[in-house]
C-alpha cells in the first residue's frame, strides 16, 4: 500500500539532488523498487512515453507517477519537481551581490562556453549511435529549424513520420 | 549586461497562454522547449535579448531539478512578476502534464511498443539536429563578442568551447564540473587586466 506522504517526499528529494532532466532517476529507481511501489518495467515506459509526450523531457516522472499511483501519482510528481527549482531565485539573489566584481563577467563568460558545450555533447551523444539514415534525419532536421520557415513540432512530427516509415 | 528597453508586463494571462503554447508544441526533450522558448520571447515577441536569455540559462544551472522550470521561473518573474512565475509554469506544465497522462492512458490500451520504438527512432536524431541549432543560437552572441573585442578573444573562446566539449565527450568528466573548472578558466582568460596594478599612478 502506497503511503502518499512518503511517495511525494521520494517525488520531492530525488528532484532537489538532482540537476536536469534525468538525474532524478537513481534516486526514484532505488526508492520505490525497495518498497515495491514501482516495478523495473514501470521505468522503461516512462522513460519512452516522456519523449514523445509534451512539455520539457524531465516530464518523464509523471508518466512515472501516473503509472505507479494513478493521476494523484502524477500530480504528486508535478509538485515534487516543480518546487526544487524555484531556487534559482536564491541563485539570482546571490548573483545580483557579486554582479559589480570585475571578475564576474569572465566567469559569466565562462560558464556560458561551458553551456554551449553541453549541448553539444547532448547532441553528439544522440547521434553518435546512429546509422546514415539517423544522420539524414538530424540535418534536414537541423536545415529545416535553421530556416525558422517550420515550426518544430511540425518537423519532429515529420521525423516520426519517417521513423514510423523506415523501421516499423 | 545588454537588457531590452523597457518592462514589458505582458499579464498573466497572455504569459499562461504563450507558455502553454510552449508546452505543447514541446515534444521531442529541452532542445525543441528551449529553441521554442527563444522564438516566442527573443525572436518573436522582442521582451529579450538572447544574452539576458543564455544569462538566465546559466543561473539556472546552479539550481536544482528541471533546469527548463527554472527557467520559467526566471523569465515568469521578469516579465509578470510573482503572478508571472506562477501563470507561467501553470502554462508550462499543467497542459501538458494532462495530455501526458492521458497518452499513457491511450497507450496502455493497445500493443504499442513496435510503433513506439519505429517513430522513436525517427524523432531521436531529429532532436538532435534541434540541438545542435541550439549550441549554435546560444554560441553566436559569444562568439560576435570576441570577434568585436579582437583575435585574441576569439582563439580562448573557440578554444574553451573545445576543451570543454572534449571534456565532456572524449574524457567523460561530470558536466557540473566541466562548468565549474570552465567558469574558473573563463575569470582568467576574460578579466581584464587580471591583476590590477596595486600602485596605478593614473588614479
Amino acid at each position: 500500500m502506497i503511503d502518499p506522504i512518503t511517495y511525494f517526499l521520494l517525488f520531492l528529494k530525488a528532484s532537489l539532488f538532482s540537476s536536469g532532466g534525468f538525474s532524478n532517476l537513481p534516486s526514484l529507481h532505488q526508492d520505490l523498487l525497495a518498497r515495491r511501489w514501482a516495478v523495473e518495467a514501470n521505468f522503461g515506459e516512462s522513460l519512452a512515453l516522456g519523449q514523445i509526450s509534451p512539455g520539457p523531457n524531465g516530464l518523464w516522472v509523471i508518466v512515472l507517477g501516473y503509472l505507479t499511483y494513478g493521476y494523484l501519482g502524477a500530480a504528486f510528481a508535478l509538485v515534487g519537481l516543480t518546487l526544487p527549482p524555484f531556487l534559482v531565485l536564491g541563485v539570482t539573489a546571490i548573483y545580483k551581490r557579486i554582479e559589480h566584481q570585475r571578475w564576474v563577467p569572465g566567469l559569466m563568460r565562462g560558464i556560458s562556453l561551458a553551456v554551449v558545450s553541453t549541448f553539444i555533447a547532448v547532441f553528439w551523444t544522440i547521434i553518435g549511435g546512429q546509422d546514415w539514415s539517423g544522420w539524414l534525419i538530424c540535418l534536414a532536421a537541423f536545415g529545416l529549424a535553421a530556416t525558422k520557415r517550420v515550426n518544430i513540432p511540425l518537423i519532429l512530427a515529420m521525423a516520426a513520420v519517417v521513423g514510423y516509415l523506415l523501421y516499423r | 549586461m545588454h537588457r531590452t528597453q523597457q518592462d514589458h508586463r505582458p499579464g498573466a494571462w497572455r504569459l499562461f497562454l504563450i507558455w502553454t503554447g510552449i508546452g505543447l508544441q514541446s515534444f521531442g526533450g529541452g532542445a525543441t522547449t528551449i529553441l521554442l522558448i527563444q522564438r516566442e520571447f527573443v525572436e518573436k515577441r522582442d521582451w529579450m535579448t538572447m544574452e539576458e536569455y543564455t544569462h538566465y540559462w546559466n543561473l539556472c544551472l546552479f539550481a536544482p531539478g528541471i533546469n527548463l522550470v527554472a527557467l520559467t521561473i526566471l523569465i515568469g518573474r521578469k516579465l509578470g512578476g510573482i503572478p508571472g512565475i506562477f501563470s507561467s509554469l501553470a502554462g508550462m506544465l499543467i497542459p501538458s502534464a494532462t495530455i501526458t497522462c492521458l497518452i499513457v492512458a491511450g497507450f496502455q490500451q493497445i500493443e504499442h511498443n513496435h510503433i513506439t520504438q519505429a517513430v522513436l527512432k525517427g524523432v531521436v536524431p531529429a532532436t538532435a539536429g534541434v540541438m545542435l541549432l541550439v549550441g549554435i543560437n546560444f554560441a553566436r552572441p559569444q562568439l560576435t563578442l570576441a570577434y568585436k573585442e579582437g583575435p585574441l578573444s576569439l582563439v580562448f573562446t573557440i578554444a574553451t568551447i573545445s576543451i570543454s566539449t572534449l571534456a565532456i565527450i572524449v574524457l567523460q568528466i561530470p558536466v557540473f564540473i566541466v562548468i565549474v573548472g570552465v567558469s574558473l578558466l573563463g575569470i582568467v582568460l576574460f578579466t581584464r587586466p587580471l591583476f590590477k596594478q596595486r600602485t596605478s599612478t593614473d588614479d
